[in-house]
């Protein structure tokens, strides 16, 4: 069935609640696009480097696949790597940090923020990056940053395991993990500055850690939802023109803090059918979350890789039909876009067919008809 | 002086609170009034480690809490185990754990390496980022009844494979029950690769293993 609206008059239809002709798709494809560059691909290192092949990924994406959106993810090691952890670059692999900065208590002290008009950091890579996709993309799709938030970006600079055992081991740790919290906080509202200036509609953070089989309310209010931390950089995010926006792909996330009370334009969410309490589609909406924010999940990302093409077309119609009906048992329009729950993994063994699959799917079952 | 009754209860508790400073003075007490190593872990260590599992599988606590009772829990096994008679020690069902190659994050793999040491286990840690062939060295080294891997990422899930593989080309395999966990993982890929089984968390995993044995 031919599209009725277009990309933009679509989201904006779903961002305000209004009827849509179809729901929104964007698998979560960003780091496999490379993959399109050139006919050939490039690697990742190439990729993350330089600003002009960062955006031409998402230009030849929407070229290939005609998304919905246009969100800027490169990977979750850029302020890390930028602050001085050493970051391992794999030709086909999403680069991570194999050798934290922080060794010490000490460490979390001297954090200082990088300079991110350096062309050399990732961080001025992915703002350049960001504003030439937006630049290029932005008249035809929503598009939007991406950034680590606050604690994230903590545990990628420490190590996951030290940062949660430092945060109440004494008074001393616990300390200094807000030291270095505020820090990467302001760090962060840099880049949201950086950003606003490419104009892009919206800012997408990761504050994955808001999971419950990481963090109860408690822990997650003190280290990240706090007002000094992504309180304010949420409100940043507005006072700067963009619309906030979460993803958190966690099994268990803490949706009453990040959507109902913090009331982003989008929230991207994952599902976890093995783990108990994993909120399905149908749950999240069922229990009011698609009243406040434009829902985007949550199809397997590792259907992408396993799944054959037919599969990715019944599962994303299931999902079409799923969302389709409890949108209008609650009488809403298209509040829900059909993404993966996570990043399409962009390696080399994805399916780039399964991504057009669930695309086209969605054009075709998620009318509302 | 406390009794024996007191010390063990002491022990359990810094385990559940998380204090290693305390737990480490419980296990030189018990070492001090000759009270039976084995008893100490297990009235001790592994009922402290017993009761942070279900506060955690029921979102009563979290990682941090979790992190620091390990942490307890580990301060004071390096006093005691030492001290358990040979004969005993052997007894333990041996198994090797760690993260595949090309991968990192162990967060979850330290998790469960918790929980198969509070469940009786002697866990042999390799870390991360793992060869194949580190899978299989540890193993025969070890004389390991299981073999445990985790991967969260994507790409990394095919060292799960080579990994499996080696166990096979190396003839390991037949001698060890093979668990795999992580994110990206499930009981299908878990057979696809020729693996035993999967476990969605720590519990699941102990649980499943000492069904399989």
């Amino acid at each position: 069935m031919a599209d009725k609206m277009n990309h933009i008059e679509r989201a904006m239809a779903g961002l305000t609640n209004q009827p849509v002709d179809r729901l929104l798709t964007y698998p979560l494809a960003m780091g496999v696009c490379r993959r399109l560059i050139n006919g050939t691909g490039i690697t990742y290192h190439d990729w993350v480097s330089d600003p002009k092949k960062f955006a031409q990924a998402f230009i030849d994406g929407q070229r290939r696949f005609d998304f919905d959106f246009a969100i800027g993810l490169m990977d979750l090691s850029v302020m890390a790597g930028d602050l001085g952890a050493h970051v391992r670059m794999d030709e086909q692999n999403t680069p991570f940090v194999d050798e934290p900065l922080i060794k010490d208590l000490e460490g979390y002290e001297k954090l200082e923020i990088p300079n991110i008009s350096d062309p050399k950091t990732r961080s001025n890579v992915l703002v350049e990056g960001t504003g030439m996709f937006v630049d290029a993309l932005g008249k035809e799709v929503v598009t939007a940053a991406f950034l680590e938030g606050p604690l994230l970006a903590l545990t990628q600079t420490r190590g996951a395991e030290f940062v949660f055992k430092d945060m109440y081991d004494n008074d001393s740790s616990r300390k200094a993990v807000h030291t270095a919290l505020k820090t990467i906080t302001d760090y962060d509202k840099e880049m949201v500055k950086a950003f606003a200036q490419k104009k892009p509609a919206g800012l997408v953070w990761d504050y994955l850690w808001g999971s419950y089989s990481c963090l109860g309310d408690t822990e997650y209010a003190e280290f990240e939802g706090d007002h000094k931390y992504a309180g304010c950089l949420n409100d940043l995010v507005i006072q700067e023109g963009m619309a906030n926006c979460i993803h958190n792909c966690a099994d268990l996330p803490h949706l009453d803090t990040q959507i109902k009370a913090w009331k982003p334009a989008i929230y991207s969410m994952a599902y976890y059918p093995l783990i108990p309490g994993s909120p399905s589609a149908k749950e999240v909406i069922q229990n009011g979350y698609a009243d406040v924010s434009l829902i985007g999940g949550n199809i397997d990302p590792q259907g992408f890789v396993r799944w054959k093409t037919e599969k990715m077309e019944d599962m994303t119609k299931k999902l079409c039909n799923e969302v389709i009906t409890e949108l209008k048992a609650r009488d809403l329009g298209g509040r829900y876009c059909i993404a993966s729950g996570c990043e399409v993994p962009p390696s080399l063994t994805t399916k780039l067919e399964n991504i057009q699959a669930c695309v086209d799917t969605t054009k075709k079952f998620g009318t509302f008809a | 002086m406390a009794n024996k009754e007191e010390i063990l209860s002491g022990l359990e508790k810094a385990v559940v609170t998380g204090k290693k400073a305390e737990s480490i003075r419980f296990a030189n007490e018990i070492l001090a009034q000759g009270i039976k190593p084995l008893d100490a872990i297990d009235a001790g260590l592994i009922k402290g480690m017993m009761v942070v599992g279900e506060k955690y599988a029921a979102h009563t606590i979290f990682l941090p809490q979790v992190l620091l009772a390990a942490d307890s829990m580990y301060g004071a096994l390096d006093i005691l185990l030492p001290h358990i008679p040979r004969e005993d020690a052997a007894k333990r069902v041996d198994m090797v754990i760690g993260v595949v190659e090309g991968d990192v994050h162990d967060i979850g793999k330290n998790i469960v390496k918790t929980m198969f040491t509070a469940a009786g286990f002697n866990v042999h840690d390799l870390g991360k980022d793992l060869p194949p062939e580190e899978f299989v060295n540890a193993s025969k080294a070890n004389n390991a009844q299981v073999v445990a891997m985790s991967t969260l990422m994507t790409p990394t899930m095919d060292s799960m494979k080579a990994s499996v593989d080696a166990l096979v080309e190396e003839g390991v395999r037949s001698q060890v029950k093979i668990i795999i966990g992580g994110a990206p993982t499930s009981q299908e890929f878990a057979e696809e690769i020729g693996a035993d089984m999967h476990a969605v968390n720590a519990q699941d995993a102990v649980a499943k293993v000492k069904a399989a044995l």
